[in-house]
Order: structure tokens, then sequence, then C-alpha cells
């Protein structure tokens, strides 16, 4: 079997029903997917396939034979970000960051498929992703800058720009 | 004022969205095992047969572990402060709640350290359980505890943490009316993204390296050293990052047996706990059983307070002493009540051992205050924002340990709430300030508590 993560193409040696997850984390040594609950419950395993997410905790390896992941590293690199990337980090959108990965990837995937910054589209393109510090708010936000379009510059430590709690909520 | 309303980026921000943060789950160390649990499949029970012979003799099998291995079986979560332990590290002749650890195996692979775990011969005699805490105060229920079934060990050995304040029965004689309220919440699983995880790893210097997705780095640490009976010089514990915790990741839950597993094999250990477990065996929040009386007076003072709080211990007493003593402090809430009489217990049960969870023990009586403020509103026929107001915690006033307060906040909070949800308040109550109380809003009832001004 062959796998292309990422761009780069590996040969697998796993059994074909050893879970997607697995083989990436252990076989592959690539950790962005998380292993939450190895019963597709918590999303935080989610990787793209050929553009589509999937949990990749039920997936059997030889499903995704011959194709296209993509992982978190996938996304952006350190010195290049990409869009979802810095929403997330402009909007606080990453706390614990434990279900971060398959968070950017769903989001991601809604984007390429045309999402908008409506909502409740997002928050459907979301469901089924299990955030426990309880992001949401945060993270759909991210979601919907990205959508919008949205530049941000991250490297700005803007004081007093922003509103606090004091004055009426974050901004 | 850099940092105050400033927005400022996250250190870990960026780690987190490349998939760069390195979670214990991620550390990679060539060699290592992977271990699986022998849990109780009993919420009560003698054991009566504990032989791993056939789960030793396995091939792929590097070490076993029972109670025999622990240098130290017993040690509290709360030695540091005194408070005798309760608790073995793994089940010796009994187990007291459900998905208790017994044994341990670490193998080259999880599937075969399951099947090792699945060799282990276990005898169980059943005993009655107790899952509810307020039963488990009761005299005829049965004894699940070897000390009984509440903690006995609060200061000067007291088997409750009791707090008098005033005069209660001048109070209970002067009241108009009594307004009395139970109020019971429940457990809450932590239940973070990121289960129970540990790697271990034994140095060529001796030393161990635990990677540990504690919430408390330097108790796990000390847990640790006191079970292996070795100095803390003889532990490097890397911490720091967290996939969730809320309080669920204080226990010491998984460094110790996999640091006595990675002695025993020579090799690196891993322990992560499934989802099952996270659920079935990690601590939760505690259940709470609270009653509470009040002396009240028909224009909306609190003149006197008595109140029964039964924590939820769980099997073992862990941090809960600690998470009732906190919750003593604040069974007044934000408000002045003068005369006090509170007995709290830290009860045993069944249930899985009870920790903290943000705001360890001040929540549940958070929750059982404002719910009994608004029922008193209630009965009085009263405004529940007014009668927040009038008690509110004002400089001077002091809390149920004596603590004078000098910037309380009440007012300020309860007023604001009351603007954002356009809740209308007459103009004295809209007015009110936290200053020290004075006119009528000082009546009689509460110019003892004041004491010597100049202390103030």
């Amino acid at each position: 079997m062959n796998l292309t993560v990422n761009g780069v193409t590996h040969e697998i040696d796993s059994s074909p029903l050893t879970p997607l997850l697995d083989v990436l984390r252990e076989e592959l040594g690539i950790t962005g997917a998380k292993a939450g609950c190895h019963q597709g419950g918590c999303g935080a395993c989610t990787v793209l396939i050929d553009g589509e997410p999937r949990r990749s905790c039920l997936m059997p390896v030889g499903y995704a034979d011959g194709g296209e992941i993509m992982t978190v590293e996938g996304l952006g690199t350190l010195d290049d970000l990409s869009p979802i990337q810095q929403a997330f980090i402009h909007h606080y959108a990453a706390q614990c960051g434990f279900c971060t990965s398959g968070m950017l990837l769903a989001g991601q995937a809604y984007i390429d498929h045309g999402g908008t910054d409506d909502e409740e589209a997002i928050q459907n393109a979301l469901a089924g992703h299990v955030c426990r510090c309880t992001g949401y708010s945060k993270i759909i936000d991210a979601v919907a800058a990205t959508a919008r379009g949205d530049s941000f510059d991250l490297t700005e430590t803007a004081v007093g720009k922003h509103t606090t709690m004091a004055t009426g909520g974050a901004e | 004022m850099k940092v105050v309303g400033a927005r400022i980026p996250r250190y870990d921000g960026t780690a987190h969205v490349t998939g760069r943060t390195t979670y214990v789950d991620d550390v990679r160390v060539p060699g290592t095992l992977w271990t699986k649990a022998l849990r109780s499949p009993h919420h009560h029970a003698a054991i009566t047969k504990l032989d791993t012979s056939k789960a030793e003799a396995m091939e792929g099998v590097h070490a076993v572990i029972t109670w025999k291995d622990v240098p130290l079986l017993e040690y509290g979560h709360l030695a540091a402060l005194g408070i005798p332990a309760d608790e073995p590290l793994l089940a010796k002749d009994e187990v007291r709640y459900l998905g208790q650890p017994i044994a341990l195996v670490a193998a080259e692979n999880e599937d075969l350290a399951a099947e090792a775990v699945s060799r282990i011969e276990v005898g169980f005699e059943e005993r009655p359980a107790l899952f509810d805490v307020r039963q488990a105060f009761d005299a005829e229920a049965p004894e699940i505890h070897h000390e009984g079934n509440w903690y006995k060990h609060f200061e000067e050995e007291m088997d409750r943490r009791q707090i008098r304040k005033g005069d209660i029965k001048w109070a209970f004689d002067n009241a108009d009316t009594i307004v009395q309220g139970v109020y019971r919440p429940a457990a809450i699983e932590h239940a973070p993204i990121e289960t129970q995880v540990c790697q271990v790893v034994p140095e060529a210097n001796g030393r161990l390296t635990i990677y540990s997705c504690t919430q408390a780095l330097y108790f796990s640490m000390g847990v640790v050293a006191a079970h292996l009976q070795v100095p803390l010089n003889k532990l490097k514990v890397v911490g720091g990052t967290t996939g969730g915790g809320f309080g669920g990741k204080v226990d010491t839950a998984t460094e110790t047996m996999c640091s006595l597993l990675a002695m025993k094999s020579g090799r690196p250990v891993k322990w992560r706990w499934t989802r099952e477990e996270e659920f079935l065996c990690s601590s939760t929040r505690a259940p709470w059983h609270m009653e509470i009386a009040d002396a009240v007076t028909k224009d909306g003072w609190i003149l006197g307070r008595k109140m029964l709080t039964l924590h939820d211990s769980g099997a073992y007493s862990r941090f809960s002493p600690y998470g009732l003593t906190k919750h003593s402090f604040h069974h007044t809430g934000a408000y002045t009540i003068p005369n006090l009489e509170f007995d709290g217990y830290v009860v045993y049960t069944n249930r899985t051992p009870t920790t903290a969870m943000r705001g360890f023990g001040v929540t549940s009586v958070s929750f059982a205050v404002e719910t009994h403020m608004s029922r008193i509103a209630d009965v009085l026929g009263l405004d529940p924002i007014e009668i927040r107001l009038k008690n509110a915690n004002r400089i001077g006033d002091t809390s149920p340990n004596g603590i004078v307060y000098t910037d309380p906040s009440t007012v300020l909070t309860i007023q604001t709430m009351a603007e954002t949800t356009g809740h209308e308040l007459p103009a004295d109550y809209r007015t009110m300030t936290s200053e020290p109380r004075s006119g009528d809003l000082l009546p009689e009832h509460l110019v003892a508590q004041l004491g010597n001004p100049e202390e103030h």
C-alpha cells in the first residue's frame, strides 16, 4: 500500500485493517492527528483524504490506499502559516490544543467546499468535533474569519486597541 | 499596564495550530513497551486470589506488577499536609470501586498487554456497595471503609469540618421565618480529549525520565518518589503540556505505576488510557449533598445559617478534605451572615474517587447558596436581586472563617448584572457601594461582627 501524506509518498507495512490513525502516528511518526477516543466520537483524529474530512481512527488504512492525505502538518509551516492557522491564533481558538488539528482540517474542508461565514453552517461543518475546553465560539469565529478572507498582523501586540471584559466583552 | 487590555499572543498558539505541540502521546522513544491494567470488575469486593504467573510467562511480556512490587503501597495525595494515606497504589486485599487497578502488564504492544491481562487469575468475594453520599452517611449503612464511612482526620482528629460563628441560637430565636433547602449537584467527568497518558524512560544514569500530562507536576513528583522510596533527584519529570485537564489531571493516576514497570522491565514504558477507562476509572467532580436552614427576617436579612454538607469522596480520601475545607470557608457565598453553624463531612462511597474540578469545593456551595438566595426571596415575596444586594459583602464584613473583607466586589457585580439584564432597581440599591455598612444597612445584628474598626 502507498499513502501520500502532505505531499510525500510512503510505502506502508502495517496490515490493511490497521486504523489510519495508528499508521500515521506509530508507523510514520506523524503525530498531528490525535487519539482522543478511538471510537469516532471526538474528531481529534480528523485528517483530509482527497480533500474530505475523515476520522482516521475508524478508517482501516487499506481504504485510504493510494489516497492523498493531509494532516495538520500539511496546512502550513512555521514561516508560512495558512490563513486558517493565522485565524486560529488571532482568535485564540486553540486552548489546550488537543482538538485543534481536527478543528482546523474540518474548517479547511468547509472553506475549500465554498463555505461562508454563516455561523450555523460552520456549526454543522464542525459538528462532532469536541472541544472540552469549550472554546467553540472562538473556533467558529476563526473559521468565519477565514471564510471572509480577514487578514491579521500576528506580530502585533496591540495595547488598548481591543475592548476588554470590563468594557463589554471580547472584540 | 502592559498586559491588561492588551492583545497578547498565546505563547503556544503557533505550536498548537501547526501540530508542533508535543503531548505525552507524541513523545517517541524507541523500544517502548505498552501497558494495560487489570481493573476491578466490582464496586466493592475482597480479593481472594491473585496469580500473575501465566501472564508473566508469555513471550513479549516484560513486566507484571501487583501491590507486592510497590515499595510504599499507601501514600496520600495530601501527605505533605499531614493527612494520612488510605489508598493503596494497587489493590491488595480488597477493591472499593469499579475500575480500581489491581495489576499492570508491560508488553511489546497494546494487544499483547491486553491478552496478558486476561490471563491473570483473580478471585473476588463481592461486598455490599454504596453509591449515594446521603445513604453512606446513615448510621445503619454498611461499613465500606476501614475507618468507617467518613473521614476522621481534620485538625485535632475531628471527624468533620466545623465552623461556629456568632450566636446561632439567637438568630433562630429572633427569625421571622426559617427557609430550608436541600441541594444535590451530581458527579461530573472532566472528559479531557487527551486521556490519561504517561511515558517513562529508565535512563542509563539510574534516573527515570517521566513524561506526564499532569496538571500538578510537583505534586506528582513527590507522590512518585514516595511510593518508589527514591530521592527526588532520581526523577526527571517533564510536564507542562496537558491536552485538557480541568482538575482531572491533578491526581497522580499513571506516573507511579509506569515508573515501576519501567524499573522492573528496564525498558521505556507507555500507558495511554482508553476513552472507556477515562470515563469509568478516572476521578470525577464529587457529588454533594447540602442541607441549608436559614433564619431570616421578613424584610430580607439573613440572621443565621445552619448547614450540613456531605462531600462524596468516592472510595478514598485523596484531595477531598482540602476541597471540603475550601467549601466550608465559602458557605455563605458572597453574602454576610453573622451567625453560623456549619458541619461538613467527607463521606466514602464505592464511586470512583473524586477530585478537583474548576473551583474545587466552591462551585457546589455557590450553586446551593445562590439557589437558596432566590428561594428566600420567593418565600418572603422580595426581589431576588435586592435581597442579594442587602446581604452582599461590604468592606469590614467578615467571612465564615473570620477573614475581614477589604475589597469585596459583590455589590458592583450584582449591580452590573442587574443593569446588563435590564432588571430595574430602586435608587438606593442602584447607588449602593461596597463602603462599610451604615444606616439602614447596619442593623443591630450586624454591629457585633464588625469588631474593632481599627483592625480594618
